[in-house]
């Protein structure tokens, strides 16, 4: 294994770099006319839905020139009025739709810009690139190949780097940090320009746009292998919380066996509601769709049962209670106490417990290296609680001491109302 | 112009916004009136003042919550703190530094007299350091308004712990929101007993009065080889003996682990490998232990002034009256727990060492900051598949993601570049050559799947390593980002090239 001395490092490297940058300069698809390009400048999408636009007014006049964080324009919309700032330097070269313009689609040409210092006068206005009406909210899923993409773009006579793409403030464009490193090289590599991140598919954390979501829209690897990564690595980002088997609990029985003998067992009795989870999907699927957030239903119960457990009536009066009645010294406490109910739920137990008894793993011969060591990898997923939601009533049901039926009963009430009719109080 | 401004803002602003979740818990729902409860309840009582208990104190105050938190140790910081993380670095890194003097200064130029041990002084560089920290924390508690009460606090029911005072006496608090973060304790070898003088977990390894002649060290994962370096470079004779065929446990890359194991070898440390203790016994002046190999080889029985129990931590719940409150625990002792670490009681939460995930101090703090996130907005998050580890041996250990064997057990294809730092000419001026960066990635979209360190500062480089994978990032990314000349960084960056190109220095 050859290990090089440090200068001979930096040569090297320096060398490395020349050539790559060489490269590219060949395969001519970032030349050095670009330096004097006008660049087009489209109707941006303020919002995710938005489709259109009405320019209100342009705070830069034609031939003057702008800096970054300055107010290009003004543009309405059927929800708002918004400023467009510019992210970059740059001159405003032609203004192609002017004040007043009404339901300039997006993606349509709006103007043209050049960069700083360019000398106006001796550019080209580049042609319009406008793609057919298609509206850039449709998420253009395009079947391009790369290789007609890179075409086109060489064809063009610019390569309409958006560099100083003005960018909208609020709610603009989702992803205005920087492409990660080898997406820019990736999209350069192959002939496309920055403003092609806007079909590309995410897949990273945030919908952060990875290199395999590039190689995937170029075709150059299967289109689902990298949601399917994904996918893996939100499975690895939670703990583990399958198939928990609860230890057999000798304490609590210790202690039953000590209190056993004094009070005659409590009557039990079952109360039980049947409550439609309908709402509660509706809710879940929303929360999803706006804000890729997976709320599992567990949680959802989990918020219902804490308020549902709130100020619950006692079900008998405690002896203190009863002393402070007498001396007319009532106290809400002394009528309602917080519950710590749960209800059980259809088939699924929300403590999340595996009821099964804990096998015979350890059965003979083990000790406790064994146990230490062995990893004893929980082979099924219990079954996925979401599963159950169907929109159809689910029961829930307590089983308490009889003494305690009316205030479980309540706590049920209580939470079939917060589920059904409100559930989207619990998240918001 | 502002006013407009203002309106696009207004607008633009998302419907669902995560950070504006009320507090579900204490919320006013309509059943609650306007009664107050009669005593002073607290927002969030805390059982347990180590890593997990601190932080979420601190951040609940921060946060403006009413919170209290219960610790019986007498000083804050729990394990991590007190007997863990922090002396066993103090130890590793001045034990590192006698060690060099004495066996690698002179071919360096530097010639030294009599270099002489003084381990009681050792030891109170390594106290001084824990000290200063842990009053820290008791600064931070008076700062962010935490009130702090010594004693050991036991559940009397689902919202009241009454605290057994260090200073004697009696009392108890009642919290909206209790939260369990009471951590672990060494898991004790059967018919072993613990006396921390000559059969010592990590809490007797980090104080011994003596260097033992000769240490066995049952179990070669983090904490055993941390502890089994250091005794060894202060002079002890030391072997480890470990159970399976690797060591450093099995979240460590098996390459890795080998090349940690040859190295640590090279100074010093004997192994035994796939070799399982069957007893001990110390009666005698020496303690004896039965080992056999774990494939059946012969028995032999291994002599040792101290040995040192450190086959893995469990979950400590001791005292804490969850009997009283009917929460159950799992079969390895971990309390159960939901993703949003609420137990089955939906106010009771649970953190750190005593539940589910790898006992490390910073999964603590992350999941402290997440609990109590939970509590005052309703959301939370902790990214499990981001957790490094590191073992600080010379050199270190460390690691983040999914390591070769985990892949090949889940039968996912992957790439894997590799870069020595024999090749790197930071490590290489610093004659600190041995071992290397390895990287594994998805073969087809090159996204960073697993990274693994052995080398100098691999700790601190395994930072980069994991803030590239938190962001998705591919090998290429890191090849393409600029890292100083000379540093070791640059073996990082020349194994990403190695993962996805080719490495330029190698
Ligand atoms: C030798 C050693 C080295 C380590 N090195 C590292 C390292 O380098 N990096 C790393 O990330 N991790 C390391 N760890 C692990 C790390 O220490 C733990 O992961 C971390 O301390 C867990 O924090 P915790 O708050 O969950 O539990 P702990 O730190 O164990 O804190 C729990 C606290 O609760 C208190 N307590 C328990 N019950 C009660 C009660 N009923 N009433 C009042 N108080 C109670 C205990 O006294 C204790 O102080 C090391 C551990 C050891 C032993």
């Amino acid at each position: 294994m050859a290990s090089i001395a440090a200068a001979a490092c930096r040569a090297s490297l320096r060398l490395a770099r020349t050539q790559l940058n060489r490269d590219a300069t060949a395969r001519g698809f970032r030349t050095s006319a670009a330096a004097l390009a006008a660049q087009n400048f489209t109707m941006p999408a303020l919002s995710p839905t938005m489709t259109e636009g009405n320019i209100a007014k342009w705070q830069v006049k034609e031939g003057e020139k702008f800096s970054a964080g300055d107010v290009l324009l003004e543009i309405e919309t059927d929800k708002a009025t918004m400023d467009v700032e510019a992210q970059e330097d740059g001159i405003l070269m032609k203004i192609m739709q002017g004040d007043g313009t009404k339901a300039i689609k997006v993606g349509t040409r709006i103007a043209v810009i050049a960069e700083e210092g360019d000398d106006i006068s001796a550019l080209n206005i580049p042609a319009d690139e406008a793609p057919e009406p298609k509206s850039a909210a449709e998420p253009a899923k395009s079947e391009q190949s790369p290789a007609s993409a890179a075409e086109s773009h060489s064809s063009a006579p610019t390569p309409a780097a958006p560099k100083s793409a003005p960018k909208a403030h609020g709610k603009g464009p989702k992803r205005n940090y920087p492409p990660l490193p080898s997406v820019l090289h990736l999209l350069k590599e192959n002939g496309l320009n920055e403003s092609a991140i806007s079909n590309i598919t995410p897949t990273g954390p945030n919908g952060r746009i990875l290199k395999g979501d590039v190689l995937a829209f170029l075709g150059k690897i299967n289109s689902n292998v990298p949601s399917d990564i994904s996918i893996r690595f939100e499975n690895n980002s939670h703990l583990d919380l399958s198939n928990i088997k609860v230890a057999k609990a000798p304490e609590p029985k210790k202690v039953e066996k000590k209190a056993a003998p004094v009070p005659e067992q409590p009557k039990i009795s079952t109360v039980q509601v049947s409550v439609s989870l309908g709402a509660v999907s509706a809710v879940q699927k929303q929360l999803n769709k706006k804000l890729r957030l997976e709320l599992p239903f567990s949680s959802f119960v989990f918020r219902a049962a804490d308020l549902a457990n709130e100020r619950l009536p006692r079900a008998k009066p405690t002896p203190d209670a009863l002393l402070n009645e007498l001396l007319g010294m009532e106290k809400e406490s002394d009528y309602f106490s917080r519950g710590a109910y749960l209800p059980d739920i259809g088939t699924i137990r929300l403590t999340s417990t595996a009821p099964a008894a804990p096998k015979a793993r350890h059965a003979k011969g083990s000790d406790i290296i064994d146990l230490l060591s062995g990893t004893s990898k929980p082979a099924s997923k219990p079954a996925a609680s979401a599963g159950i939601i169907s929109g159809t009533a689910t029961t829930f049901s307590l089983t308490v001491p009889s003494a305690e039926a009316e205030r479980a009963s309540l706590f049920l009430h209580r939470m079939k109302v917060i589920l059904e009719e409100e559930p989207d109080k619990l998240v918001l | 112009m502002l006013s407009q401004r203002l309106i696009a803002r207004t607008v633009a602003r998302p419907a669902f916004v995560p950070s504006s979740l009320p507090r579900i818990v204490s919320s006013t729902s309509r059943w609650s009136r306007t009664y107050a409860s009669a005593a002073e309840e607290k927002d969030l009582v805390i059982v347990g003042g180590g890593v997990a208990g601190y932080v979420a104190a601190i951040k609940a105050g921060q946060e403006g919550m009413k919170v209290t938190c219960i610790e019986k140790r007498g000083t804050l910081g729990g394990t991590c703190l007190n007997v863990g993380c922090i002396p066993s670095k103090s130890l590793l890194n001045n034990s590192h530094l006698y060690h060099q003097i004495l066996h690698d200064s002179k071919h360096r130029g530097i010639e030294v007299g009599d270099v002489k041990l003084n381990l009681k002084q050792l030891m109170k560089a390594k106290e001084q350091s824990v000290s200063g920290l842990t009053k820290g924390v008791e600064f931070l508690f008076k700062k962010n308004g935490v009130e702090y009460i010594k004693g050991a606090g036991a559940f009397q029911d689902e919202h009241t712990i009454k605290v057994q005072l260090n200073d004697g006496g009696e009392t108890s608090v009642r919290g909206k929101n209790i939260l369990i973060a009471t951590g672990s304790e060494a898991t004790p070898f059967p018919g072993l007993e613990i006396d921390e003088q000559r059969v010592i977990t990590s809490t007797g390894a980090i104080a011994l009065e003596q260097v033992p002649k000769k240490l066995v060290v049952i179990g070669g994962g983090i904490i055993g080889l941390e502890m089994a370096s250091v005794w060894s470079r202060l002079g002890s004779q030391v072997t480890v003996v470990e159970f399976l065929d690797q060591i450093g446990g099995p979240g460590m890359d098996l390459e890795i682990a080998k090349s940690a194991q040859k190295i640590l070898k090279k100074q010093g440390i004997n192994f035994k490998t796939g070799t399982k203790v069957l007893s001990g016994d110390k009666s005698g002046e020496l303690v004896k232990l039965e080992v056999d190999s774990a494939k059946g080889g012969k028995a032999e029985t291994l002599e040792a002034d101290v040995v040192l129990v450190a086959i893995g931590r469990r979950p400590y719940t001791g005292g804490l009256g969850l009997e009283n409150i009917g929460l159950e625990l799992d079969e390895r002792g971990r309390v159960i727990i939901d993703s949003e670490y609420r137990t089955k009681i939906p106010h009771i939460r649970c953190v750190g060492d005593v539940t589910f995930g790898p006992m490390l101090a910073h999964k603590a703090e992350e999941e402290a900051v997440a609990v109590v996130e939970y509590i005052k907005k309703g959301y939370g998050h902790v990214n499990y598949g981001c957790i490094p580890s590191v073992m600080y041996t010379f050199p270190e250990v460390a690691w983040v993601g999914q390591s070769e064997q985990d892949l090949k057990k889940a039968g996912i294809k992957y790439r894997v570049g590799t870069f020595p730092f024999s090749a790197n000419s930071r490590a290489k001026t610093n004659l600190d050559t041995d071992g290397m960066v390895k990287m594994i990635a998805d073969p087809e979209t090159d996204r960073l799947l697993g990274v693994h360190i052995i080398g100098p500062n691999a700790g601190e480089m395994i930072a980069e390593g994991t803030l590239a994978l938190e962001y998705g990032a591919s090998s290429e990314d890191i090849a393409r980002t600029c890292h100083a000349h000379p540093t070791l960084a640059e073996a990082f960056k020349e194994a990403a090239m190695a993962t996805y190109a080719k490495a330029i220095h190698f």
